[in-house]
């Protein structure tokens, strides 16, 4: 602890020569009393963005609120200025020096710098979001929250098989990582699932990935056009998914009447507006629930380390809750509990 | 003076391209309409981002800062937009800001006679850090161009689905708007003068043609391009600003530049080529070619186009002043 706190000095002081930003909402929540028995004193780093960004920092700020007022702790954020191990180092050592004993990191960016901060204070607890840990190089106090993006993708696709008219769905997505192949192929099996359902036999939904390159989910100009391609050849349900090159995806759909887009990670219907004409839904991971879950866990004492798994889910339909029959949102939500409690598999590896 | 120096194999490339394009319009009349409509997408945003380069280079100035200026542009047009909720006020910030960047280009390599590549750098790194530490999430502009079918046109066979349908107002724009550069440039006193600058600026200079002035004017046209195309993928193609979204395309547009020769309507044809082939990737991609990898498929239209560059390029010759401040002899 002693060691954790000189440490802790000395970040302090590299923030006094300038090198870091001082916490934002300091004054929010009272962290005096953090380091008494008991006590859970959550700090959120955030990755470059605000903790209003409606996306990952947005969810993970608001399940460390929620996991705090569960536990009856306090919950602080501090907003990374720059998207380097050093800025997110020096974050989690100002949240250190006041004794905080959870400490959220959010996105894999951070991932190096986390599991660093981890073996640095071996008594804080670290939830990395998003953050896919070699076990056998981490410390068990660090927890690298995931989830199964198939999952998501596969329910989003079932919706998807459900609501094409052409039977003609597609993905446009970034470039071909695990994550994004997860989503991709999930989305696809989701469609077959559905379609066999109803007794129809679909093509295959057809997924394009983005070339390599830095630019794979920076590159609106192609998600949009790609989708237009799409949509001129009678595809109607699109999943739209990779940063950048998705959401250009999502917008461009949502200039075509009649046809539906599906985003990604988070309810994109606050981060991308311009698609909500066509939004019906998002294949979400639930970072907030999953963030409170295992603050919760630290609470009990069962908080284990090592990867962990959230729940993945679709975000909520908004306005077309109306426009989507009844029968089809009764038959997702079974297919959501059948998916997650693993009695049904999403058939990707 | 050959305007078009069309070689042999460039006929036999067009003839084959046309071929091909014939057959697989009998074949499947709608995929090929969507695929070349798609071609045409992927590239006008490069091809007007070559005019940059052709207008600058033409008169004697390199600039590699046509992916700054487009991102800038697109930067203030879409929080302008966003701002006063008036997409027209937006395209006019973003060409305006396409402007005055190069207005700042053309002072440090006209007038302080700068290192034109370093000059481009800095408007690159600038408008990177400049648009990605002002950026903020979840601005929206009221909507964005719409995209409309131009009538009679559009219902033209053959080419009447693929070029008018379907698209937005500055996709159709710079339909119009490259033939009128090539036009300007070729057959107008001031593209004479434009590429009397760019090849000889001594002779020209003492011709009576103020080699600055033209200099000057010709990066601010580019500029005013450059604004066009930021506005374009920001407020037309896609409707929103994200980070980085010109995403290399900048640079690719001066490969396009150089293949097209310096010509405007060469540049047009290799951007089209290469959204053709970003396309046909595409669209192998939906067939469910599944027996290719797709990170081969992917990278097709990138083969495709330095082989298409390989065989066809040959020497290309800049225009001879093109890098070179002009220091007036004295007398």
């Amino acid at each position: 602890m002693k060691k954790s706190f000189i440490a802790g000095i000395a970040a302090v002081s590299l923030a006094a020569l300038g090198f870091v930003a001082a916490p934002a909402n300091a004054a929010t929540n009272d962290d005096s009393k953090c380091g008494t028995a008991g006590l859970i004193c959550i700090g959120v780093v955030t990755d470059i963005g605000h903790v209003t960004d409606k996306s990952f920092n947005q969810a993970a700020w608001e399940g460390a609120q929620a996991g705090a007022k569960a536990v009856g702790g306090v919950a602080n954020y501090i907003e990374s200025n720059a998207a380097t191990d050093a800025e997110y180092g020096n974050n989690i050592a100002l949240f250190a020096a006041k004794k905080y004993n959870v400490i959220v990191t959010v996105g894999f960016l951070e991932a190096n710098a986390t599991v660093a901060a981890a073996a640095k204070y071996p008594d804080i607890k670290f939830i990395g979001i998003d953050q896919f840990l070699d076990t056998t190089k981490t410390t068990p106090n660090l927890a690298g929250l995931n989830w199964h993006e198939d999952q998501a993708g596969f329910i989003a696709g079932y919706l998807a098989g459900y609501m094409t008219k052409s039977g003609k769905t597609g993905a446009v997505v970034g470039l071909n990582i695990p994550p994004v192949y997860r989503y991709a192929v999930g989305f696809a099996n989701g469609v077959a699932y559905a379609g066999k359902e109803q007794g129809k036999k679909f093509p295959a939904s057809k997924i394009i990935y983005h070339p390599a390159g830095d630019n794979a989910f920076s590159d609106p100009a192609f998600g949009a056009a790609n989708s237009a391609q799409l949509l001129s050849q009678g595809y109607d349900v699109i999943f739209a998914a990779g940063g950048g090159t998705g959401n250009g995806g999502l917008a461009r759909i949502a200039k075509t009447k009649g046809k539906y887009c599906i985003g990604v990670d988070v309810d994109q219907w606050g981060t991308v507006p311009e698609a909500q004409p066509c939004l019906i839904t998002s294949a979400e991971k639930l970072i907030g629930a999953g963030t409170a879950d295992q603050i919760a866990k630290v609470k009990a004492g069962t908080f284990t380390g090592g990867n962990v798994y959230g729940n993945v889910g679709i975000a909520p339909y908004h306005t077309f809750a109306s426009k989507i029959p009844a029968s089809v949102q009764a038959k997702v939500t079974a297919i959501t509990k059948k998916i997650l409690s693993g009695s049904l598999a999403t058939g990707v590896k | 003076m050959k305007r078009f120096n069309i070689k042999i194999w460039q006929l036999l490339l067009t003839i084959a391209l046309l071929a091909i394009w014939i057959y697989s319009y009998i074949a499947n009349t709608d995929i090929t309409n969507s695929v070349v409509a798609s071609g045409m997408r992927f590239g006008m945003p490069l091809a007007l981002a070559a005019m940059v380069g052709i207008m600058c280079e033409r008169s004697g100035v390199i600039n590699i800062g046509i992916e700054g200026t487009m991102l800038l542009s697109g930067f203030t047009g879409f929080y302008i937009a966003s701002w006063s909720k008036n997409i027209v006020v937006g395209l006019l910030v973003a060409i305006l800001t396409g402007v005055l960047t190069s207005f700042v280009h053309a002072m440090m390599t006209i007038q302080w006679k700068m290192d034109q590549i370093i000059a481009g750098t800095i408007i690159n790194i600038l408008a990177s850090g400049l648009t990605s530490f002002l950026y903020k999430e979840g601005s929206t502009i009221p909507n964005s161009w719409p995209i409309f079918d131009i009538p009679l046109l559009g219902r033209l066979p053959f080419i009447g689905h693929a070029f008018f349908t379907q698209q937005g107002p500055i996709q159709y724009l710079g339909l119009l708007l490259i033939p009128a550069i090539w036009v300007m440039m070729y057959k107008t006193r001031w593209g004479l003068r434009t590429r009397a600058v760019g090849e000889n600026p001594g002779s020209a200079d003492t011709a009576g043609v103020s080699v600055i002035k033209v200099r000057m004017i010709n990066v601010m046209i580019g500029g005013a391009i450059g604004g066009l195309v930021g506005g374009f993928i920001c407020l037309e193609l896609v409707g929103s600003f994200s980070k980085e979204f010109t995403a290399g395309s900048g640079f690719t547009a001066l490969a396009l530049m150089i293949f097209g020769r310096w010509n405007p309507m060469g540049a047009f044809a290799a951007a089209i080529l290469f959204g053709l082939a970003q396309a046909l990737s595409t669209q192998l991609q939906i067939f469910g070619v599944t027996n290719i990898p797709n990170q081969f498929i992917t990278m097709l239209p990138y083969v495709f186009t330095i082989v298409v560059l390989a065989v066809s390029a040959g020497k290309v010759r800049p225009p001879a002043a093109a890098g070179r401040s002009y220091e007036k002899e004295q007398a």
